[in-house]
């Protein structure tokens, strides 16, 4: 499996918290942090343990369950989201790392009137999905895809979407809606 | 509850809507949103955590579990084990029979079977806080020698099938008088599942009434076995499932792991979610199984076939029993006057294997449809030609008229559509630069799976119509179908309709498995909707106030949402206009396609167990689906890796209800084939049992960049002996072939017959075949 797929590994600017070990004030307890994430345009404050996923922050405390849980240990694609822009696995990423980033999940991918996003009118045109667990995280990276300028083939469509895995099969379909999308936000 | 809306251009309007029409997902809006709620992602007060611990060893006993130092972890709630942990009656099999009434029913182990068995768990506030814990457990075993890996089947606990030996003519003699001979062993492999939603569930239990919320392909059925394990009426327990992030055959029943959560629910009087990590997802339910079979033709010079001989066997685990069919189709593929198949099982310490998309038909394409090709070459025939030679007119085995099967019309158009006529015959005689390039064939087929279904259809006051189904749509297009077959019937746009799955206590369904969903509930919906249909009519007719009082019934339909003359003449008025007149709120009819007579404790069975299938050869008639996979590889001579990069596929499903969902069916089980056929192996460490590749790193599962474009074209015809609106199954049919397919053109690309799948770079080395396990 080739997976194109970022982490994040440099930590916070501000640096007050390093392995789990608070190393200044600003943590109420050494075992509870309090973040502000940044996420699709709102701020949320929430009270963790230093070792909580930003995939479970999302899905188990603020209640987005958009981005999707398939492997927890990078190797799926099904939880991708974008942090200030780019396309990472939010199982591999602590919801510590991402406090201050400008952080966008599935649930913020439309416009507020809920004008879809050109991808998202993509995969639904051609079919992208038929369970739809996946799509959250194929659509994620697809935005990224194009956004990078990595759709400009269907060879490198297939390639820079291989990190996001689709039992159901619908790759030919996935392989459609970027290559139309990208058409689309070309125009 | 799931309620889906769907707004779409007035342009697409009655073409795409009407049955048979290419309408997008009506959940379709929901799952690219991430407003779809999945099962598990419930919120619930006061959820607790569960995280299992696991066997490290594949046989023997548990002696103790060390649990002080998890139960001292901060946030841990309570750690449960076999000796802690409430005791469950027995349930009854997915038949119905009762298993060991007489015993109980420990959902941790403490006798061992295989390696992953769960023996522990822990539950904590949080999720983190419950894996941290889970890791402080530990156990002590008494270990006892494990037999974990097939071989070449004739090692262990061997149990023959003999409901499943077909046999007719006198295929010994036929054979060893035949011309022409060909013996030879394909192996198939322990293949997962894999969907990407993970199992799991959530467990709530208020007073002696249970609520599950689990991703489900069998809500009726997995509700039976909850509330037969916790001795509570079969209407105490609910089960949610609006949506299944993939389960290809693997959602069908309830676990052991669900019952731990629903014992952990009960003991600790909170709601418990319990996810399997991706790891616990290989071992805490089977696969595919292993398979090996023998085939031994025998044909005259001209290729037609004068015997076949067949043996196969399957791994099945310690307890409970699972038949990997491999012969299920070989009787049915050609014509042969003499026929023997037969098939055992082997019992090894694993996990109890499980249906997999098209159980049984896959493998057994395998081993008929490599051999037919082994015979072509032999004879020097073309694989197309040998195999209309061969063409069974008839159910050889059945001897009764196939219903339909366009599977002449399946090679002929897939042929076309491939360009297979340019064909080079001799292997390793076509090449770009140096990827040999192979051209293969191979048919396959799944027989029509038939049951009962019912459901709810309102007419209500507004005009707006709802469905109600406990049947499920994990990808299949459940909900866009039966919106398109009730707006169809009923004469309304489908926008007025919503469809609600996923809830065992709407309407009740059988399982969803087999392919037989589709043409069961389109059946179903279809009369509720006629019902209610009659319902609305005849209010209208009979209400001295409305303007069509007096006139025939068969003068007034239903169009766009509108009652009147169907000639579009006379009065005409709104369902929502009509509804207020009349004073009603709603039309409601419940329909069912059993037997008119039927008992409620039949009705209960039918949906409940599979003991009330319809075989596909009741009646005058043999009924299945039909395909034929065109494959182009491309195999690189110095290393061996082997690429699909074309696939053509015709394919027989009868009627479809919707191409557009049915196509993306068909492609995802020719992409699973290619995974089966080039990459997927569960392996398994010989020492201690465990499957060393648990994980999407190690177990390759087929990528986007694996994956060439897939052209599927329909050759189906309706089918009225196999449902109610003419389609056959759709689902299960496009994998059956593609192995063989790709097998087929990776001898034609390089002279190399394997059969002993996944075909890996290793086995294409020189004289490598020799050396495979439990090859000849």
């Amino acid at each position: 499996m080739t997976s194109h797929i970022q982490t994040i590994i440099d930590p916070p600017e501000d640096g007050h918290f390093r392995n789990g070990v608070a190393t200044d004030g600003l943590i109420p307890s050494p075992t509870t942090l309090s973040l502000n994430l940044a996420i699709n345009g709102r701020d949320h404050a929430l009270d963790v343990e230093p070792r909580v996923t930003l995939l479970d922050a999302l899905r188990e405390r603020l209640h987005l369950t958009g981005t999707k849980k398939g492997c927890d240990q990078g190797q799926c694609g099904a939880c991708t989201v974008h942090v200030d822009g780019e396309r990472v696995l939010a199982c591999l990423t602590l919801a510590a790392q991402v406090e201050g980033r400008s952080i966008t999940t599935i649930e913020g991918l439309a416009d507020e009137d809920g004008t879809l996003n050109a991808v998202q009118a993509a995969f639904l045109e051609q079919d992208a999905f038929q369970c739809g667990y996946c799509t959250p995280g194929q659509i994620m990276s697809a935005v990224a895809c194009i956004r990078e300028g990595h759709a400009g083939s269907d060879e490198e469509i297939r390639e820079y979407m291989a990190g996001n895995l689709c039992r159901c099969g619908a790759y030919p379909n996935i392989v459609a809606a970027v290559r139309q999308a990208a058409q689309e936000l070309r125009s | 509850m799931t309620v889906h809306d769907v707004k779409h251009a007035a342009s697409d309007s009655a073409r795409l809507e009407a049955v048979g029409g290419r309408l997008s997902r009506v959940d379709g809006p929901a799952k690219i949103t991430g407003a779809a709620r999945y099962a598990v992602e419930q919120q619930l007060e006061g959820l607790a955590h569960a995280v299992l611990v696991d066997s490290t060893i594949a046989a023997g006993k548990v002696v103790s579990i060390e649990t002080q130092a998890a139960k001292a972890a901060r946030g841990v709630i309570a750690v449960l084990t076999p000796d802690t942990i409430m005791k469950l009656s027995v349930a009854s099999d997915w038949f119905g029979n009762p298993l060991a009434p007489q015993r109980t029913f420990c959902p941790l182990a403490r006798d061992v079977t295989y390696c992953g068995q769960h023996i522990a768990v822990v539950i904590a506030e949080t999720f983190e806080q419950a894996v941290s814990a889970a890791a402080l457990v530990m156990a002590d075993y008494d270990q006892a020698p494990a037999l974990v890996e097939l071989g070449d089947g004739t090692a262990g606990e061997i149990i023959s099938i003999e409901g499943m030996t077909k046999e007719w003519g006198n295929a010994q003699a036929a054979l060893a008088e035949a011309p022409v001979h060909l013996s030879a062993v394909y192996n198939t492999q322990r293949s997962a599942h894999a969907a990407i939603e993970p199992h799991g569930l959530i467990a709530r239990w208020e007073g002696d009434r249970l609520t599950i919320w689990e991703p489900s392909q069998w809500l009726d059925g997995m509700a039976r076995t909850y509330a037969e394990w916790f001795g509570i009426p079969f209407e105490n327990v609910r089960l949610v499932s609006p949506y299944i992030g993939g389960g290809f055959g693997s959602k069908a029943l309830a676990l052991a792991h669900s019952a731990v959560a629903a014992a952990a629910a009960k003991m600790l009087g909170r709601p418990v979610k319990l996810m399997l990590t991706r790891s616990q997802n290989f071992t805490s339910y089977g696969g595919r199984a292993t398979t090996r079979q023998t085939i031994d033709l025998g044909a005259d010079k001209a290729g037609r076939i004068q015997s076949i001989i067949h043996r196969g066997v399957s791994e099945v685990s310690l307890e409970g029993m699972w038949v990997e069919a491999v012969g299920s189709i070989t009787s049915i593929m050609y014509d042969t006057p003499n026929f023997s198949s037969r098939q055992d099982v082997v019992r090894l310490n694993t996990v109890l294997p499980n249906p997999k998309r098209a159980p049984g038909e896959n493998p057994s394409a395998f081993g008929i449809e490599c051999a037919i090709d082994e015979l072509a070459h032999e004879l020097g025939l073309d694989p197309l030609e040998i195999r209309l030679i061969n063409y069974a007119e008839q159910d050889p085995h059945a001897k009764k008229a196939w219903s339909t099967r366009q599977l002449r019309e399946a090679f002929a158009v897939g042929a076309e559509a491939f360009g297979w006529a340019k064909r080079s015959p001799a292997p390793r005689s076509m090449r770009a630069g140096h990827q040999l390039i192979g051209w293969g064939v191979a048919a396959g087929a799944y027989p029509v799976q038939r049951a009962h279904g019912e459901a709810v259809v309102k007419i209500m006051f507004d005009g707006s119509v709802e469905v109600e189904s406990s049947s499920i749509d994990m990808g299949q297009g459940t909900y866009t179908i039966l919106a398109q077959t009730a707006a169809e019937t009923l004469g309304v746009p489908v926008s007025q309709v919503s469809v609600k799955l996923g809830d065992s206590h709407f309407a009740r369904a059988g399982v969803t498995g087999g392919s037989r969903l589709a043409g069961i509930m389109t059946g179903a919906v279809h009369k509720a909707a006629s019902q209610a249909l009659d319902e609305l009519i005849g209010l209208a007719l009979s209400d001295p106030r409305l303007p069509f009082h007096g006139l025939q019934a068969n003068t007034l339909a239903v169009k766009d949402g509108r009652i009147g003359s169907p000639r579009g003449d006379g009065p005409e008025l709104s369902i929502a206009e009509l509804m207020a007149a009349v004073g009603r709120d709603r039309i409601e009819a419940k329909g069912d396609t059993l037997p008119a007579g039927t008992t409620a404790e039949e009705r209960y069975k039918n949906y409940t167990t599979i003991a009330m299938s319809i075989p596909h050869t009741e009646g005058d008639y043999s009924r299945h689906s039909w395909c034929a996979h065109f494959v182009e590889v491309k195999v690189d001579e110095d290393f061996g890796t082997v690429r699909v990069s074309r696939v053509v596929s015709a394919l027989d499903s009868g009627r479809l209800y919707n191409p557009k969902l049915a196509e993306s069916q068909w492609k995802g089980g020719i992409i699973m084939g290619i995974g089966e056929a080039l990459l997927e192996e569960g392996i398994v460490d010989r020492r201690h049992g465990r499957i060393v590749n648990s994980n999407f790193a190690d177990y390759m599962l087929p990528t986007n960049a694996d994956i060439p474009d897939i052209q599927t074209i329909s050759v189906g015809i309706p089918d009225p002996h196999s449902s109610a609106l003419g389609g056959k199954g759709v689902g299960e049919l496009g994998i059956v072939g593609v192995a063989p397919a790709i097998a087929n053109a990776v001898f034609h690309a390089t002279g190399k017959r394997v059969r002993d799948l996944p075909i890996t770079l290793e086995k294409l080395r020189d004289g490598a075949e020799a050396r495979e396990r439990g090859c000849e």
